[in-house]
């Protein structure tokens, strides 16, 4: 394979792991907490996306909205025991309940769906597309489409909509949010929602070409750390970038070695950009104001 | 204190009591499965008391603590069946081994903040697992190692399983011992700040990096001895050592049993191996309910197991009786050497400090000296840069441009702690104080950084801790001299504001610094409190200590400051005698924004 068509590999994968990457991201900024159910949640959505496509023989795209709208309630349920009864407690103690619900979340799938791979009916229909030399699947364009479109959605909604502001607000200061009359809960437990809804869109679009699986998700949860780490703590548009970038690599450097060793590659370059750039690859250094 | 009040005192009386309790069930009941479960408590309470140090004490989210164990495992592996080695070599090699890795990485990872570090952590675990199962001639790849023999030291082995608890709990039992001469003293003291407030241990003059870095290499050790007893345990190592499960079981457990408390691991460690224990009937199922139940936990105690316990206690028995000071005061000599002349040269000297925060100049080109004994008043409107020049001063933020000099060394690139040792010590506007430590202990610990508590001196001293007898009696001597020592044992996050502040003073002065910097030391006080802070402020300059106070309130100013020096946007717009400073344009119009030429309406009210 060429190199550019491992490139637009790398992009169609990283599209569908910026929409991860995006809904963790939505998350840190709102609670400042880490969700390590998220990766899982991505599984949840994929697995929406199977008992769906087993129900009726629609393409994807018409059910995506249901699924997100499933899994926007589940994301709440995640707030509702896992972030709000520790609201006042160190943030890694949110790390862990996240951590349980993940292990909870893998078993439960495990129990309701065995241990083997499923996959979900693509988005459109299945095959290929030619642009030149250039090979695509229609699965990824629409993967594309879809992300590139949420994405967009996402930046309008915190730029020009009062609930974007509103989100903003609190993500930045919740008690002073709540002094305002923003009704501090209510965001974040939508911030969850939306966030989920995010991941469990992925997890659908996922689903066809990658399959889901029990614990397919925690490499996710890893995935969309790290693409806010290295897209500076935080940073919306760090996040989608960060992930494109991961996507990219593992796609390009399995291509020459085995994805195993392509992983730990990743790893490896994520601690020498840490050694050299310890604010992560677009953070900026700022003196911690004390 | 009596044998009866020691037992009564805390959780001390159940703890001994379920652990008599255990002992007893272990020696006369127990059948082989209870010995085997009751050593895998073991192990993962060993594994969790590493994890403690880098988590609970430093505060620093580290995943690799599986990583070390599975280091620590495969060191035992790979020498006990490759090389015939026997456990006196691979058991201090599978620690050494660990903490050698620790002391590589720690270097560079350490210096990452947060989620920096955790990320580095846990991408330094997974380059690991990779490699165990990849490096199949050394490691067995993912099938891992087995046939590793049992423990046998001098012709002795430990081959079953009764023999095996009991040298794994008498392990367990020194790793506790030696975490306790650790963390029981002012040690303890310095880490529990450092992980609260890290600026204001910086200001203190804690080396945050060093107690980080032990705490990472101490951590690893431990991770490293576990990982060693496991595999004689069990006879197996595999990649499943190193990986990321085990890491959330070891948080989990460390989170549910309590993140400093020694009697956390053991119970942590205890609940969650039992828990998975029995709910293996539940077959499929029991993944989900030890995870259910262990979130549970996690809400239900949020504090830990040992902090529910605590709180338990004192709901039904009331907060164990307040202690009295155990010790007299010693005296704090605030100088050496009698306070030099007046026209000294300057102690302290800024020059030309310029420092901006994206575009705003916080600082453009500020300059200033202060003499030895000096009071000097730093005043300006809000935004002027009063705070972040006292920040660059003590080194917590680093300057764009210009220097710092004091003692005629040039201070600027020096890290925060090093000032504080040198002797420039601060407070802070909003409070920055450990909520759950005592007053006098919120002041001793400051003691830790000027006096160099390390690690290797808490190991080795036996029995109380008297670098913290000698830290406290310095700390009462302080806090009488801020009319605090009726509140000594108090939690600090209990006191009213104007205390807290005074305990931040206290803490400052007790360093025994040469300058003294304060910031909005008044603020929040009445008149009266103002002046009797004022009053001794007075008295530490007397004694030679050089005290520069960031302050609005110009009443208070006006009984305490010999000179002021005004900032605005950045920049020293006035400075000299206090009823010039206050009287000049520049100042009365930066303040009121009032057109200089009407000055009737300035600061002429304040006396």
């Amino acid at each position: 394979m060429t190199f550019v068509q491992l490139a637009v590999n790398g992009v169609a994968l990283g599209a569908a792991y910026a929409l991860v990457a995006l809904g963790f991201v939505f998350i840190v900024n709102a609670t400042s907490a880490v969700n390590f159910a998220h990766g899982d949640l991505v599984m949840a959505g994929g697995y929406v996306a199977v008992g769906l496509g087993s129900l009726a023989t629609l393409p994807m795209i018409l059910m995506l909205p249901l699924v997100a709208a499933i899994m926007f309630v589940v994301g709440i349920a995640v707030a509702l025991v896992a972030y709000f009864p520790l609201i006042d407690r160190p943030p890694a103690t949110v790390f862990i309940s996240t951590l349980l619900c993940g292990i909870v979340l893998q078993n439960l799938f495990l129990v309701l769906f065995g241990p083997q791979a499923r996959a979900a009916p693509p988005l459109i229909k299945s095959g290929t597309v030619h642009l030149g030399a250039i090979e695509i699947s229609v699965q990824a364009l629409g993967t594309l489409a879809v992300a590139a479109a949420l994405i967009g959605l996402q930046y309008l909604m915190f730029a020009r909509t009062q609930i974007g502001r509103r989100l903003r607000a609190t993500a930045q200061d919740r008690q002073m949010a709540q002094a305002i009359g923003i009704r501090a809960s209510a965001v974040i437990a939508c911030t969850f929602g939306a966030g989920t809804a995010l991941a469990g869109v992925a997890g659908a679009l996922l689903a066809n070409q990658f399959f889901v699986y029990p614990t397919g998700g925690i490499p996710l949860s890893v995935y969309a750390y790290m693409a806010v780490v290295v897209g500076g703590w935080g940073s919306i548009a760090g996040a989608v970038l960060g992930a494109m970038l991961i996507s990219i690599f593992q796609v390009v450097v399995s291509a020459y070695v085995s994805y195993a060793v392509a992983t730990g590659l990743l790893y490896f370059v994520l601690l020498l950009v840490f050694f050299f750039r310890p604010q992560g690859i677009f953070g900026e250094l700022v003196q911690r104001r004390v | 204190m009596g044998l009866a009040s020691w037992l009564l005192a805390g959780i001390r009386l159940p703890l001994i009591v379920g652990a008599a309790a255990l002992i007893l069930y272990a020696v006369c009941y127990a059948n082989l499965y209870d010995l085997r479960v009751l050593t895998l408590c073991g192990v993962y309470a060993l594994f969790v008391l590493g994890f403690q140090f880098v988590f609970g004490h430093a505060g620093a989210v580290s995943l690799a603590q599986a990583t070390f164990f599975g280091i620590g495992g495969y060191i035992t592996g790979i020498l006990a069946t490759r090389f015939g080695f026997l456990f006196p070599v691979t058991f201090p090699l599978s620690i050494a081994g660990p903490a050698l890795l620790a002391v590589i990485i720690g270097v560079p990872v350490l210096k990452l903040e947060e989620h920096y570090f955790s990320l580095a952590t846990l991408g330094i675990g997974l380059v690991v697992l990779l490699l165990a199962n990849q490096w199949s001639d050394v490691t067995g790849g993912a099938n891992g190692l087995s046939g590793i023999p049992p423990i046998e030291i001098a012709g002795f082995a430990v081959a079953d399983r009764r023999s095996v608890l009991w040298f794994v709990w008498a392990t367990v039992a020194i790793g506790c011992l030696l975490a306790h001469q650790i963390t029981r003293g002012l040690l303890g003291h310095a880490y529990h700040l450092m992980r609260e407030d890290p600026a204001a241990a910086s200001s203190v003059g804690l080396n945050i990096a060093e107690l980080r870095f032990g705490a990472f290499v101490l951590s690893a050790a431990y991770g490293g001895a576990a990982g060693a007893l496991m595999a004689h345990v069990i006879h197996v190592v595999s990649p499943e050592n190193l990986d990321l499960s085990l890491m959330v079981t070891c948080l989990t457990m460390t989170v549910i049993g309590g993140r400093t408390q020694i009697a956390g691991a053991i119970l942590g460690a205890g609940m969650i191996v039992y828990l998975r224990e029995w709910f293996r009937v539940l077959e499929n199922y029991y993944m989900i309910a030890y995870g259910t139940v262990a979130l549970a936990t996690l809400i239900a105690a949020p504090y830990g197991l040992v902090g529910a316990l605590e709180r338990l206690r004192s709901l039904l028995f009331g907060t164990t009786a307040v202690v009295r000071p155990p010790l007299i005061a010693q005296p704090l000599l605030l100088c050496a050497r009698p306070a030099p002349s007046r026209d000294a040269e300057a102690l302290l000297r800024v020059d030309d400090i310029a420092l901006a925060f994206g575009g705003v100049k916080a600082l453009d080109g500020v300059s200033l000296s202060c003499r030895p004994g000096e009071v000097v008043g730093l005043i300006g409107p809000n935004g002027s840069g009063k705070t972040t020049l006292l920040n660059v001063i003590s080194g917590l933020y680093s300057c764009e441009r210009g220097k710092v000099v004091f003692l005629g060394h040039d201070i600027t690139a020096e890290p925060a702690y090093a000032i504080a040792r040198l002797g420039i010590t601060r407070t802070f506007q909003h409070i920055h104080l450990a909520e759950d430590l005592s007053v006098l202990d919120n002041i001793a610990v400051a003691r830790a950084g000027v006096d160099g508590a390390n690690l290797l001196e808490a190991l080795v001293t036996l029995g109380r801790d008297r670098r913290l007898d000698t830290a406290r009696g310095l700390a009462m001597a302080a806090a009488e001299r801020l009319g605090i020592a009726h509140v000594l044992m108090e939690p600090c996050g209990r006191l009213p504001y104007g205390t807290r502040r005074r305990v931040e003073v206290a803490r400052a002065l007790v360093a025994a610094p040469k300058v003294l910097l304060l910031d909005e030391p008044a603020a929040g006080l009445n008149e009266q409190e103002q002046r009797d802070l004022a009053e001794r402020i007075r008295g530490f300059a007397a004694d030679g200590v050089t005290v520069l106070v960031v302050e609005h309130n110009l009443v208070f100013l006006a009984a305490l400051a010999e000179r002021l020096i005004c900032l605005d946007r950045g920049k020293v717009i006035a400075s000299g005698l206090p009823d010039a400073v206050r009287r000049e344009p520049a100042v009365i119009e930066a303040y009121l924004g009032l057109d200089p030429d009407v000055p009737e309406l300035a600061l002429a009210e304040s006396p």
